[in-house]
């Protein structure tokens, strides 16, 4: 068990909702703010949606296939319409209303406030933070599956930065912590939960990652350092396929492209941004034709980069949170693990030989 | 400035493209006030000499087609293919696969002499082909985009990513977590996901990304429990001209 994160909740106060009581404190939230909340998508999958009913709220869930990323820079966006007689254009408004944010893993805020960084560094994405504005997160714990590693880059399950209750279920309900002043007059506001003496000890239940990263996740970007030339990159080429899942499911990727289209009246039109990835063919395309990152090889290596290497020198984090969504999802089931793994072991290998 | 002039001409093929155009119903008022038409077999019988742009349907499958968009191509400044028949040979060009003149017998029967063919084609294995409109049927916005664009001097922009890209935008379950399999990781985008968004999965109507990694295309679909002959198949289905290098697999 991992006692330190257990121990940080244990110093929180509590309160016990039973099930009902969730749903009911659910309903509560609805009538203060737009509430979103993982639902059941399909026959084995999860979203997060806008929740117009309690009950669709799924409580126990391995993760959803889109990360939150879609409510602040959706999937396709107008970025202004314009006007080519009247040589016009006007933005559309971009609402910033209260809305609450239910059943969040630890992982998919982590990657949440990693996107933050991004768009507030250098210059400011007014349409993301605008979106930002005005947001509250309910985190709740999960079971790991076979593909969650988060632990491996420092995200414990408990981990509780950003959220304003945390969710632990037991048995016949849930333990719920209060982490923050926001948090406290939610559940105050609400006042149906039984209060818990704080000397009151739970047996909360242990969760084990099934898989991890060999090392230590501080060491990372300097296996990264190294490997730039590993033939791993070129093994998983083999199978991949260029997709772009791996991409457009991860919680921290964010680039985009943009693209004007004009009406039939060859008058008016709109620019729109869409999602892009650097696993995709033009992404690297420039003028003239050339792709300066061609080979699926050296476009798998990029996206890791990025994720382990680049970004993770200038913010100072992974910028991989572990949610397993790039290879739960993978076609080609490539998984990100199994590259992580094999990256390290031929850095081993290379230290070794530096040894000899 | 005169409207360009526009023609669309067919070829073998089911005319289903060309339904789709009409289709477009609201839009086709203010295409017709961007352009004149001057041949469409399917709505008009009217026929020009010059085409600012030539739309052509269906896959090149007689000696006389081969003749046809010669000609077509010579009178028009850019020329369009519309769906999978013209862009990737389509259903028709499964034929090839099987001996010719079992095919005529099946076809024509005692009339065969009558009707001479030959291996089906993509138009662009004939002709230079200046922009593509992929799908079985084609796809409309695709059509509108690339009309659009050429009537206002842009060159088009045409997606060459995966369906997946469309699909996990609209964020649908996945058809692999259902247990079927699916085309979409190497299909060319551009339909919005259409069949995965229905719960079906893709069948690769609108042929395949450029950069298709086709071993490991295989591998994927025999993880999913597809035979090697099968997986082939399935992969020829609409493209067998994209796939060359699956000829012969038994
Ligand atoms: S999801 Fe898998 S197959 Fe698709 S691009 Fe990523 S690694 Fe390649
Ligand atoms: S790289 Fe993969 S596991 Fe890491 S955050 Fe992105 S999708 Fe999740
Ligand atoms: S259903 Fe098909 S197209 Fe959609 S994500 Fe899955 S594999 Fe890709
Ligand atoms: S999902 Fe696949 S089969 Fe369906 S329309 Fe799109 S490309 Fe064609």
């Amino acid at each position: 068990m991992n006692q330190n994160n257990f121990t940080s909740l244990r110093q929180l106060k509590k309160v016990f909702f039973d099930e009902r009581t969730t749903r009911g404190f659910i309903s509560f939230l609805s009538d203060r703010a737009k509430v979103i909340a993982p639902c059941k998508k399909g026959e084995n999958s999860y979203s997060f949606e806008y929740i117009q009913n309690p009950d669709e709220v799924v409580f126990d869930y391995p993760r959803t296939i889109q990360p939150l990323k879609k409510f602040f820079l959706p999937p396709r966006e107008t970025l202004f319409n314009f006007n080519t007689r009247e040589n016009s254009f006007s933005e559309p408004d971009i609402e910033s209303e209260d809305r609450i944010f239910f059943g969040v893993h630890a992982y998919e805020l982590q990657g949440l406030l990693r996107l933050d960084h991004c768009f507030e560094e250098g210059h400011p994405e007014y349409n993301y933070l605008r979106r930002r504005e005005n947001t509250l997160f309910i985190g709740i714990s999960y079971t790991p599956d076979d593909w969650h590693f988060s632990r491996s880059v420092g995200i414990e399950i408990e981990k509780l930065e950003g959220f304003c209750l945390y969710f632990e279920p037991l048995d016949s309900g849930f333990l719920v912590f209060i982490v923050n002043e926001a948090g406290k007059n939610l559940v105050e506001l609400f006042g149906k939960g039984a209060e818990i003496d704080n000397d009151e000890n739970f047996a909360l239940v242990e969760k084990n990652f099934r898989v991890k990263i060999k090392f230590h996740h501080n060491r990372l970007p300097q296996v990264f350092e190294n490997v730039y030339y590993s033939k791993v990159w070129e093994e998983i080429s083999r199978k991949c396929l260029g997709c772009g899942t791996c991409n457009l499911l991860c919680p921290t990727c964010y680039c985009f492209d943009v693209r004007d289209e004009i009406e039939l009246d060859a008058t008016t039109g709109k620019r729109e941004r869409f999602w892009d990835g650097c696993m995709l063919n033009s992404f690297a395309l420039v003028a003239g034709g050339e792709n300066f990152r061609d080979p699926l090889s050296s476009r798998t290596r990029h996206r890791l980069h990025r994720k382990f290497k680049y970004l993770a020198d200038s913010a100072g984090d992974l910028f991989c949170v572990g949610c397993g969504r790039c290879s739960k999802y993978c076609p080609a089931k490539i998984n990100i693990i199994d590259i992580i793994n094999d990256l390290i072991g031929d850095f081993a290998g290379q230290q070794k030989r530096v040894l000899i | 400035m005169s409207k360009p002039k526009v023609a669309f001409f067919d070829f073998a093929s089911c005319e289903g493209c060309q339904l789709n155009k009409l289709n477009l119903e609201n839009s086709l008022l203010s295409i017709l006030e961007l352009v004149d038409i001057v041949e469409f077999r399917e709505a008009m019988d009217d026929r020009a000499d010059e085409y600012d742009i030539a739309f052509v349907e269906g896959s090149i499958s007689t000696p006389t087609c081969v003749e046809r968009i010669h000609d077509i191509r010579r009178r028009s400044k850019i020329l369009v293919a519309l769906g999978a028949c013209a862009v990737q040979g389509g259903i028709n060009a499964l034929r090839n696969s099987q001996p010719a003149e079992w095919v005529k017998e099946v076809v024509y029967g005692d009339d065969k002499y009558l009707f001479p063919s030959i291996p089906v084609q993509p138009v662009s294995a004939v002709v230079k082909v200046d922009y593509e409109v992929r799908g079985c049927p084609m796809s409309t916005p695709e059509f509108l985009h690339i009309l659009k664009s050429l009537i206002l001097g842009r060159k088009p922009e045409i997606f060459d990513h995966a369906v997946c890209v469309e699909c996990k935008s609209s964020e649908n379950e996945c058809v692999l977590e259902t247990g079927m399999f699916c085309l979409g990781p190497v299909t060319r985008a551009g339909c919005g996901a259409v069949c995965p968004e229905n719960g079906q999965y893709c069948s690769g109507c609108r042929g395949y990304v450029s950069n298709i990694n086709t071993d490991g295309a295989l591998e994927m679909l025999a993880e999913n429990g597809l035979s090697r002959l099968e997986a082939v198949k399935r992969l020829r289905l609409f493209c067998s001209s994209e796939l060359v290098e699956l000829d012969g697999v038994k």
